[in-house]
């Protein structure tokens, strides 16, 4: 990849004019540690293809947490530019809305003391991974695919501590179709498989004292990081969609790189039912998450007590797989967000007023026996990435190359050593999650502050895992 | 005979058979052998039918109605037989067993989608999303 030059400490481009079919530059975040484990991935080229789709702005954009994907790279994102530039599921990604929720409780990690393992334990018990018919919270899936997290909400706090709300304007359960609608019935508060989690954690350091405290965070502090997305629901909205874009691409005259980009004008017919279906596929997501986070709330209640479940407070619900229309430098665009995350500076009017002093927080999770970061949002997200930052450490090993390197057994003895419970239902399964499958997210996570995208709030060290 | 490649992210299914009908068949068995957590469970069978415009679309179609079957009914394939292809559809019945299986696969994706005879061979690649 000779073409990528570097263009300040932390921004690396390669030309629209190293490719006929490029329409914009391919921009990546990144330092020269993280640029040689990104080499060795094919995620550049994907993101040069990105740079082909009719109607893109600006550039193609990575971040540092960047790894080959199918057709957009993961930790990619992608504006177009509105009415007529195209929307494309393959930029959203099968799981609509994966994203990571935050609670907060009133105890100290001291206080949880020797209730830890029976905590972990029954967060594993109440959130099941959700294979087949399993025992998701049975909904009104309308309202669910219409209104989102609030359906299943108790606290209207947590509807106000979610992006959007937790709920996608322009969402049309219509178009939502009926194989979609049976992968997602029994799914709702499920946690799924792959690296799906929800970890208990530790307070470890705080950076930003304002932030964290806006955030309701303090040091020792015991907080749960949920880590899961729309589901079957999702996963079968971009399957039926992308199968549809691939059909119409010679209608629109679009000439692809990769089949899995496929795409249509945003305000084509296509294009259209798409934004309604992923909107609503959002939306189930955020109820999901909802769900789960009840759950978690209900496992505090038997562990520790009725006074520590109301006290258990929600931080933040963050989107990394979405396609949302904003506004950036004064035009419309749609921003294809895979494996990437908003990151809106104070004063944006998208994010809780009790944030509006300090900016949307962001959660960077790491790898099971790594730390995850709380970051800000900061201005330089809106000068500089279309709102956004990264979402995660990032793979570097394939699960494959993961499982070469420990056996799920011997990785959960390591990680219980270290002192974290471990609950999986599959040994297999956690291998391939094991910690140095992933870059070093305090690499990925210098990277953005350095580039101003966000700042450094509080770093969380894990103290149990739950993985499906 | 098939093999499962590392790929960052996903994995990657690669088969080669001497029959367009067997690349299907060992879709099937190497789905099944991927999502598996064990042996047992009750026996059961689905009749299907895909259509698709061109062969790669049509074993990404194939690909998903097993990750349909596992995810609404557990369903763990074993083998397909009967695999008859006419234009543009594809019809089997597909053996195999209601059982706990692992919720691995959200979708099969066209990224790097291969489908082609060679020298007496077919051949196919096809990336799942995990």
């Amino acid at each position: 990849m000779s073409e990528l030059r570097r263009i300040d400490e932390t921004t690396y481009e390669i030309s629209a004019e190293a490719r006929s079919d490029m329409r914009v530059p391919a921009r990546l975040f990144a330092d020269e540690e993280i640029l040689a484990a990104i080499r060795l991935d094919h995620s550049l080229e994907q993101l040069q293809n990105v740079a082909t789709l009719p109607g893109i702005v600006d550039a193609a954009i990575a971040m540092p947490d960047i790894h080959q994907g199918y057709g957009f790279p993961v930790g990619g994102l992608a504006a177009t530019e509105l009415p007529d530039g195209v929307v494309s599921p393959g930029g959203v990604g099968y799981d609509i809305n994966c994203g990571v929720r935050l609670l907060a409780l009133p105890v100290g990690v001291e206080e949880l003391g020797e209730r830890r393992e029976a905590f972990v334990h029954a967060i594993s018990r109440s959130v099941p991974a959700g294979a087949g018919k399993e025992s998701g919270k049975r909904v009104d899936l309308e309202a669910v695919l219409r209104d989102g997290g609030r359906v299943v909400a108790d606290r209207a706090e947590d509807v106000e501590r979610t992006e959007s709300q937790g709920r996608l304007e322009g969402a049309d359960p219509a178009s939502v179709s009926e194989r979609a609608r049976q992968r997602g019935a029994a799914q709702l508060g499920t946690m799924g498989s792959g690296n799906h989690f929800v970890e208990v954690q530790r307070v470890d350091e705080i950076f930003d004292p304002a932030a964290a405290d806006a955030y309701g965070l303090q040091t020792g502090q015991v907080t749960v990081l949920v880590h899961s997305g729309s589901r079957g629901l999702g996963h079968q909205v971009c399957s039926d969609y992308v199968k549809t874009m691939d059909s119409v691409l010679a209608r629109y005259g679009i000439s692809l790189p990769d089949r899995q980009l496929s795409c249509a004008p945003a305000s084509s017919p296509e294009g259209r039912a798409y934004l309604a279906a992923m909107a609503a596929a959002a939306n189930f997501a955020w109820a999901n998450r909802q769900e789960i986070a009840n759950r978690v709330r209900r496992a505090v209640a038997r562990v520790l007590g009725g006074e520590a479940e109301s006290g258990t407070h929600q931080v933040y619900d963050v989107a990394h797989n979405v396609a949302k229309i904003e506004v950036h430098g004064g035009r419309e665009v749609l921003v294809h967000r895979k494996g990437a995350t908003r990151a809106f500076p104070a004063g944006s009017d998208e994010i809780p007023v009790a944030y509006s002093e300090v900016g949307q927080p962001v959660f960077i999770p790491g790898s099971m026996g790594t730390a995850s970061y709380v970051l800000a949002g900061e201005r330089g997200s809106m000068e500089r990435s279309f709102g956004t930052t990264c979402h995660g450490a990032g793979r570097r090993l394939s699960r494959t190359a993961a499982r070469k390197e420990v056996h799920g057994a011997d990785l959960r003895r390591q990680l219980e050593q270290q002192g974290i419970v471990v609950r999986t239902a599959s040994n297999k399964g956690l291998a391939e999650e094991a910690p140095f499958a992933y870059k070093d997210v305090e690499a990925v996570v210098g990277v953005v502050a350095r580039a101003g995208l966000a700042r450094r709030v509080a770093r969380l060290v894990p103290i149990g895992v739950v993985k499906g | 005979m098939h093999e499962w490649r590392s790929h960052t992210a996903e994995i990657e299914l690669a088969i080669e058979t001497d029959s367009e009908e067997r690349v299907f068949a060992e879709a099937a068995a190497a789905f099944g052998e991927l999502v598996a957590l064990g042996d047992g469970g009750e026996p059961v069978q689905h009749d299907v039918t895909i259509d698709a415009a061109d062969r790669e679309a049509r074993l990404v179609q194939w690909l998903e109605e097993l990750i349909f079957l596992a995810d609404t009914e557990s369903f763990v394939p074993d083998s397909a037989q009967n695999v008859f292809i006419e234009g543009n559809t594809v019809i089997a019945t597909l053996k195999g067993r209601r059982a706990p299986l692992e919720p691995l696969v959200k979708a099969a994706t066209y990224h790097g989608l291969r489908f082609a005879h060679d020298n007496d061979v077919w051949r196919a690649q096809v990336v799942l999303d995990v």
